[in-house]
């Protein structure tokens, strides 16, 4: 595996237990997500990840991240809501883990986020959606999967504690 | 859908209550970027073999987002320099086959507006989408990776999404 440079990384930040609701093709409206966000405000749940997308103009994706204990909670609001925001396709992963890297500058550094996401796929580690953006990298990935993945990064970046080579 | 523009023009001309503004210590604000949009299958592999070829070749990647958005198709976003557009393209278009991308579409020029500290709430993350979609401003991406909240604009979108925020949040 490639150990290009050791780029050192801050600690890995990893949240576990976590549940990934996927809103699929949501016809795009002005507040069509007020809903869904103003009750994780309301009932103080903190929104681990978050990705949005579209890939055409009419509908857009939102991904989220809570705990599954916020999840069973709110089971019966989140379901009215899935009705309200009316996606194409609704898909619930749990239990999910966050496994954020942080440091490496993938925004100057071309190459770093290819390095990481080959480390992960080598690994056998699922990615289930990634954000990245400035320093810093979020994976969503099978809880059960975790270890693998903290493996995987600390053989391709430099963890904090580990050695120069 | 008209009866709706009709809702959201109502309420912006008599005025919906105004909440209170959220407290954040900045706005970042990137320079012109290109946004290409890929289709791909349901792996792992394809991606990250496109960041690797992108990467090979000097291309830096300021902002992604990777998910799957149907059980047959995994949708990556990427902001590019824009110098480094045409080269990704032609690059991406080369290795179309054997890399399995589905489709390859971009905008030319964007920007990234990201907010900070996002601290994983969902207040920052309602108060955004909502000022720009009411305001007729959509995002092409958004995400969190870190201590920020970040959205990929069209360039001729960003001061008037800029004037969106001065409305939900204060800054220092």
């Amino acid at each position: 595996m490639e150990h290009v440079e050791s780029l050192q990384v801050f600690p890995l930040k990893i949240a576990r237990g976590l549940v990934q609701l996927s809103f699929l093709g949501i016809p795009n409206r002005p507040g069509m997500t007020r809903p869904l966000f103003d009750l994780l405000n309301r009932q103080g749940v903190a929104v681990r990840h978050l990705v949005e997308a579209c890939r055409e103009q009419a509908t857009s994706d939102l991904l989220i991240c809570i705990t599954r204990e916020a999840f069973a909670r709110l089971q019966g609001e989140l379901h009215e809501i899935r009705a309200r925001l009316q996606p194409r396709e609704f898909v619930l992963r749990e239990p999910v883990a966050v496994v954020r890297t942080l440091g490496p500058h993938f925004d100057l550094r071309p190459g770093t986020s290819g390095l990481l996401l080959t480390a992960l796929v080598q690994a056998g580690v699922r990615i289930y959606s990634n954000a990245t953006t400035i320093t810093s990298s979020s994976c969503v990935i099978p809880e059960d999967q975790v270890e693998a993945a903290e493996r995987a990064i600390g053989k391709t970046f430099l963890l904090p504690g580990a050695k120069r080579t | 859908m008209e009866e709706r523009s009709k809702t959201v023009e109502i309420i912006r001309r008599i005025g919906a209550p105004e909440p209170e503004k959220i407290s954040i210590t900045g706005i970042l604000k990137s320079h012109d970027l290109s946004f290409l949009l890929l289709t791909l299958p349901p792996a792992d592999d394809p991606p990250a073999a496109v960041l690797r070829l992108l990467g090979s070749h000097g291309v830096n990647i300021r902002f992604i987002t990777l998910y799957d958005d149907s059980p047959e198709t995994r949708l990556l976003t990427l902001c590019v320099e824009t110098e480094s557009l045409t080269a990704s393209l032609e690059l991406l278009r080369s290795h179309q086959a054997s890399l399995d991308i589905r489709s390859i579409s971009h905008h030319p020029r964007v920007r990234i507006l990201s907010v900070y500290p996002y601290k994983e709430r969902a207040q920052v993350a309602e108060r955004l989408l909502s000022s720009l979609r009411l305001n007729g401003v959509e995002p092409l991406a958004v995400n969190n990776a870190s201590s920020v909240l970040s959205c990929v604009l069209r360039s001729e979108k960003f001061e008037e999404a800029l004037s969106c925020l001065d409305h939900v949040f204060e800054l220092p």
